[in-house]
């Protein structure tokens, strides 16, 4: 493919000299907007003079450069095998070793790989030679967040609303995860195709603080939409520093211009320690109130997400993030037997239960349950799916399930021994959807499989936590679905000062 | 090469170049490496030898090393491929490649077939389900009598030994698995495919050039 084939994904832009700036992930690589005068440079040149010189990583062709700075590179790639279009992040191996970044590198990944949500970049996978570490991410081609504020001044309650609630959504997913953004700015909110908004950098702090010469900086110079606790050098709890950056980010996206802002360093500190600004006449009360309660120069009393979530103007229009059901998720025949809603209203069941043959019973050995080797090592690894022993009669166990259920929040659906659980309100997730089902051992015994099928995992272990408790009387034994945390994101969220200093003056 | 020689003495015995079980497997190159991440892990947690003894294995399965177990056993005997008494890096590799989540089901069949042959006669018997049947409800805790016990595995066998001989073969055991694809639930590990991201302490130490990748 030569460069002309390339260009045809590019979605221009009003103004061709930036083009492409959009998956750039400058802010906290320090990397620079290319403009179209690069392109005839380095392995784009190479590509140009024909098949056989295209750089390939892996299963990667490798094809523009997207951004530049001093500790990476960002490159638009093709996945040679499915045609999709990615972003490779590449870093000096050396580089790395020289600032001794490499531990912050690998817990990063761990942890961003926990993170899968449609308003956050994805990491997809990791590929290492002798010299570089290539990060392959998202490719997001719908611009910054930023140039919309650029182009239009500023953004109307409605429209800001729709990225904040995202923005939002995004936080509190990663969050739950034990995964702090720290570097929250406009320049990290991409917008993809759709206008949907993809948070970049999620975990990536590491990478944003050190520069060249090896000194700690704040990101972009300037720390604006950092909050006061982060600045005064002590720990910090990583989800109120966020949410402060949440609430500068709101105010930019309203207002057009920063709540905190000086030309001496000292100045900012100053206003941002004591959290004075002034909102501009066109801001409506209600998201004056929201904001005041953001952007609280103390962390302890701040606003929380979940107190942001119940929030009037934060609520208004609010959809919940799409999520697709869970790909991996092997559905077996369970959703065949709902498809037909009509049939879903047989509520009188028949025969026995499924007798569980020899094999399907063996083959549930934890011997055999290889997955094991991974998850103690894998520590964010969490069971989608558990099950229960219980000696009652399979009529009573089904009656059991429903009434634990209900008192949840979740409505049973049921078909002979089968029943999907779906949770009223929605989640992080989108609603939370679990299917039961029931063998039958022998006569006397009977096995209750559950499933996730969609919703956020950790909500799948609160509601089996609780629904466990309700099922108290028809359980024998049970399977341990423990959560089992990463020590690096245990639960108390406080980042020790390690990585932010400020070169004040 | 200069490193040749200093990788030699880096790594453990049964040692094999990522590159050569790359191309025999579904893994890359760098999938490799980071499975050697994982290997090392799991077969220095006990003897620390490199090599993956069987208590190390109990160890990772049940969080127990002394814990013994019937599937266990036979998940070790079969990645125990030159039979000598422990899991080599190259047997791991290649054994974990029948779980990769793109390897063929019929590889995933036939291994799950001589996972349950366990006197591997190229059948699987009734005694050897019936004790599988009470290793498992060992294993869960649950006490069923041996009518019960019979019983499950009588109903087995007429589901799956089609031609009545008593034994279960191959072939019998192809169909049956086919028609319930359940079964081969436990042969595929999604997780393989992230492997990469779960372990990247390879990243810093890859040896792989660049044109290699």
């Amino acid at each position: 493919m030569t460069i002309q084939g390339y260009w045809a994904f590019v979605n221009w832009d009003d103004d061709p000299a930036t083009l492409f700036y959009t998956c750039l992930h400058r802010s906290n690589l320090v990397i620079k907007r290319v403009t179209s005068k690069r392109v005839t440079s380095g392995a784009t040149k190479k590509m140009s003079r024909g098949q056989s010189s295209r750089t390939c990583v892996g299963k990667y062709e490798l094809g523009r450069t997207l951004g530049e700075g001093t500790f990476a590179k960002v490159k638009f790639a093709r996945n040679t095998q499915n045609g999709e279009a990615v972003a490779i992040k590449i870093i000096d191996r050396d580089k790395v070793l020289r600032h001794k970044m490499a531990d912050q590198i690998k817990t990063e990944i761990k942890s961003m790989k926990l993170i899968k949500h449609p308003n956050v970049v994805q990491l997809h996978e990791v590929l290492a030679s002798r010299t570089k570490i290539y990060m392959v991410i998202d490719f997001v081609d719908g611009g910054e967040l930023f140039d919309k504020i650029v182009k239009q001044r500023h953004l109307t309650e409605d429209e800001a609303r729709k990225y904040f609630q995202q923005l939002i959504d995004a936080i509190d997913y990663c969050h739950s995860r034990g995964v702090y953004h720290r570097d929250l700015k406009p320049e990290n909110l991409l917008l993809d195709s759709h206008g949907v908004l993809k948070v970049s950098d999620f975990g990536l702090s590491a990478l944003a603080y050190v520069r060249e010469d090896g000194l700690l900086r704040t990101a972009c110079g300037t720390p604006n939409y950092v909050a006061p606790e982060v600045l005064s050098d002590k720990g910090y709890d990583g989800r109120a520093s966020d949410i402060w950056s949440c609430g500068v980010i709101l105010f930019v996206l309203l207002a057009g211009y920063l709540p905190f802002e000086a030309a001496y360093l000292p100045d900012l500190y100053k206003k941002i320690h004591s959290a004075k600004f002034k909102s501009p006449h066109w801001f409506s009360s209600d998201v004056k109130m929201l904001i005041h309660q953001i952007l609280d120069p103390n962390p302890k009393t701040r606003i929380n997400i979940e107190q942001i979530k119940d929030d009037n103007w934060f609520r208004k229009n609010y959809q919940p993030p799409n999520f697709g059901k869970d790909k991996d998720v092997n559905l077996d025949d369970i959703d065949a037997i709902f498809e037909n809603p009509e049939e879903n209203l047989v509520t009188e069941r028949r025969g026995r239960p499924e007798p569980m043959n020899a094999f399907s019973l063996i083959s549930r050995s934890e011997g055999l349950n290889l997955d094991n080797l991974f998850e103690k090592q894998m520590k964010g690894l969490i069971k989608r799916e558990t099950r229960f022993t219980s000696k009652c009669p399979p009529d009573e166990i089904m009656t059991k399930i429903e009434e634990a259920a209900a008192p949840l929040g979740f409505n049973a659906q049921k078909r002979n021994y089968k029943m999907k659980l779906k949770g009223d309100k929605s989640g992080r997730k989108g609603h939370l959807s679990v299917a039961t089902e029931l063998f039958e051992v022998a006569p006397s015994v009977h096995i209750v499989e559950l499933r996730k099928t969609s919703g956020d995992t950790l909500e799948f272990h609160t509601f089996y936590n609780s629904f466990k408790e309700g099922l108290k009387d028809v359980v024998w034994k049970a399977e341990a679905i423990t959560e089992e945390k990463d020590e690096a994101q245990a639960s108390t969220p406080i980042t020790e000062k390690k990585d932010r200093h400020q070169t004040s003056h | 090469m200069g490193c040749m020689n200093s990788k030699s003495f880096k790594h453990t015995p049964g040692y094999e170049e990522p590159s050569v079980l790359a191309s025999e497997t579904s893994f890359s190159v760098n999938e490799v490496e980071a499975l050697y991440e994982l290997f090392k892990k799991l077969s220095h947690s006990i003897f620390k030898d490199g090599l993956i003894h069987k208590e190390e294995l109990q160890l990772a399965l049940f969080r127990n090393s002394n814990r013994k177990n019937l599937f266990a056993d036979r998940i070790f005997d079969l990645f125990d491929l030159k039979r000598n008494g422990v899991i080599e890096f190259g047997e791991f590799v290649r054994s974990l490649n029948i779980f990769h989540p793109d390897t063929p089901k019929l590889e995933k069949i036939n291994f799950a077939f001589r996972l349950y042959d366990l006197r591997n006669t190229g059948f699987i018997e009734r005694e050897e389900l019936k004790e599988m049947v009470l290793a498992l409800l060992n294993e869960s805790d649950i006490s069923l009598s041996d009518d019960m016990v019979e019983s499950i595995v009588y109903k087995t066998f007429e589901q799956a030994d089609s031609n009545g001989d008593g034994k279960i073969d191959l072939e019998e055991w192809k169909e049956f698995a086919s028609q319930n694809p359940a079964l081969l639930k436990n042969m595929t590990l999604p997780y393989l495919k992230d492997i990469t991201m779960a372990f990247p302490s390879f990243v810093m130490k890859s040896e792989i050039e660049e044109d290699d990748l």
